[in-house]
């Protein structure tokens, strides 16, 4: 049966995600069990018994790599038992996205994170749109990771109604803002565009001209989407102090792709002191030779 | 000396107090929720201040090193304004449900009226709920019979006596609750209520058992540091360093560890300061560098 349900949610993908949740939540399953029969039974229950869940189950991380659970992917290890309770909680219970906004606008900074990691697992929709927003805007370093960080719900979001190019790009801004390392927004890096590299290179300028460090991925994510003064910062990313951005600029160079740049690689090569960076230039040079 | 200043109204002092409080050793504070110095109209004002008492207070704390805790109720006084005080009642039990909310308070008599005793009497039952300790405000006026008034209506609930700080104690207060089970709290203001030197006359002779002392600082003239000042005069009257220890540390979490929400080691690390976050798009810093303010 799939019925619409509460504006976004549908049963049976829900029912689905809840069963796949009960497995991670093992033997705390039928605490939350009890807990959401509560709550259906009593709506009021919901905000009182939501902000006692860390106590209830715990704030240890979960164990584990990268898994399937109901619409999304995550990164297991970076979910807490708590976390997991919760969204088993609102799918179980239908909470619309009034009750969502309710929690997360009343929560403190544990429960606005618990309704954060939750969206995981819920139907993307309105819902999830409005609260990017909100992490976008609060610049809590906890709560954007909650939203953004270790699974692919910003790349499941990127073209529902409200969440554009535009947006998605000034999401990704505000992870560079933020220091935080590309790999941890799963697939973002299919969502580079030219725009989002003129945002970054700008950003980059803007910290280089205050004497601040800049994001390292800028350089690994303009060379998949150049823009003017691409190609003359990813091969000026050779030269820099620091290993990390020698390497991301080396990727760059990698998926940008020019036979022209080839002569850069090769004399930046053997005067390469990292093993790691040195094959990577290798692989480099050795694309560009063939392309 | 580690510090736990278990009354202080952080809402209506400013960021430098935090400062102060830090480098005397204050290493968290609690604040009970209270009468903010007049009147709010409607109960979602009470919504917007709860929220930040967990919110951007706890926050605020934070970029201190402090850890920062409240409690929840209807204060006394808005116990008396039918415009919000049924209101209350209803929102506070998601609030009770709060971390960093460790009981119920300030509940209490102030111009011991029916109705305060009545809301009082609600919010032990609550607190009876959520399995959490009580914060009474005691009276100003009248203080010795608004004392024996909370007892009796504490009594009457059939709350445990070991759950209760009656707070705003004196000299003459001390004789009541000294063999109730309850705890004794003492706010240390500037020339009113108690003040550092009667302190030290009350723990000399009544000794730190049960005992609990606090600045109760708030929009009025009062002063953060009463703690450390009251430890300074204690340390100068060579009172035992475990005593004072026992009285501005050990005590207050002893009190509110009956929560089930607080222990010791939760507080041995400064709370995780980061001055490059900010809470809803606010921070403490007006232009400095995060890394050198």
């Amino acid at each position: 049966m799939t019925t619409a349900c509460c504006g976004c949610i549908l049963l049976a993908p829900m029912s689905r995600t809840i069963t796949e949740l009960s497995v991670h939540l093992a033997t705390e399953a039928d605490l939350a069990g009890s807990l959401g029969a509560e709550i259906r039974a009593d709506r009021s229950r919901l905000p009182v018994l939501f902000p006692g869940l860390p106590r209830r189950f715990g704030r240890e991380a979960k164990t584990g790599g990268r898994v399937n659970i109901g619409p999304g992917t995550v990164e297991l290890r970076a979910f807490r038992l708590c976390d997991l309770a919760a969204a088993w909680l609102l799918l179980s219970c239908h909470a619309t996205d009034a009750e969502l906004w309710d929690l997360y606008a009343h929560g403190d900074i544990e429960e606005r994170a618990m309704v954060l990691r939750s969206l995981h697992f819920l139907p993307v929709g309105p819902a999830t749109v409005r609260l990017f927003g909100e992490v976008q805007r609060t610049n809590m370093v906890l709560h954007f990771e909650a939203a953004l960080c270790d699974g692919d719900l910003f790349a499941r979001t990127v073209g529902q109604p409200g969440f554009d190019q535009t947006a998605a790009n000034k999401l990704l801004l505000k992870l560079a803002f933020l220091d935080l390392p590309l790999h941890r927004v799963l697939a973002a890096e299919q969502h580079a565009n030219p725009e989002l590299s003129r945002m970054l290179q700008d950003l980059a300028t803007e910290r280089e001209a205050a004497g601040r460090a800049v994001w390292r991925d800028t350089w690994r994510l303009i060379g998949m989407a150049p823009t003017a003064g691409t190609a003359a910062r990813l091969v000026g990313g050779l030269e820099h102090g620091d290993d990390g951005v020698r390497a991301a600029a080396a990727e760059g160079l990698l998926a940008l792709n020019r036979k022209d740049l080839r002569p850069f690689a090769a004399e930046r090569l053997p005067r390469e002191p990292r093993a790691e960076i040195r094959a990577q230039l290798q692989r480099l040079v050795q694309r560009l030779a063939d392309a | 000396m580690l510090i736990f200043e278990p009354h202080i109204h952080m809402f209506s002092r400013i960021t430098d107090d935090y400062e102060r409080l830090c480098l005397a050793g204050v290493r968290a504070v609690l604040e009970p929720a209270f009468w903010l110095g007049q009147n709010r109209t409607s109960v979602g004002t009470f919504v917007d201040y709860f929220d930040t008492l967990v919110g951007w207070e706890h926050f605020r704390a934070q970029q201190f090193g402090i850890h920062h805790f409240c409690t929840m109720a209807l204060n006394p006084r808005e116990a008396n304004d039918e415009r919000v005080n049924k209101d209350v009642l209803a929102i506070l039990p998601r609030y009770c449900e709060k971390d960093s909310c460790l009981g119920i308070g300030e509940i209490g008599l102030d111009d011991q009226t029916p109705t305060e005793e009545k809301f009082m009497s609600l919010q032990l039952e609550l607190a009876k709920r959520h399995k959490l300790p009580v914060l009474v405000h005691t009276p100003h006026r009248d203080k010795k019979k608004g004392f024996e008034r909370c007892i009796a209506i504490v009594k009457e609930s059939g709350f445990p006596m070991e759950r209760v700080l009656l707070d705003h104690g004196n000299e003459e207060t001390i004789k009541l609750t000294r063999n109730l089970g309850c705890w004794s709290g003492f706010s240390i203001y500037p020339n009113t209520k108690m003040d550092p030197a009667r302190m030290v006359s009350i723990v000399l002779e009544y000794g730190v058992d049960h005992m609990i002392v606090n600045s109760a600082a708030d929009w009025g003239v009062s002063d953060p540091l009463m703690v450390p000042r009251t430890v300074a005069k204690l340390e100068q009257a060579l009172v035992p360093r475990a005593s004072i220890e026992q009285l501005v540390w050990k005590n207050p979490i002893a009190f509110f560890a009956q929560s089930g929400r607080l222990n010791e080691s939760m507080l041995l690390k400064p709370a995780r300061a980061n001055l490059r976050e900010t809470f809803e798009g606010n921070s403490v810093l007006r232009g400095q560098d995060p890394d050198r303010a």
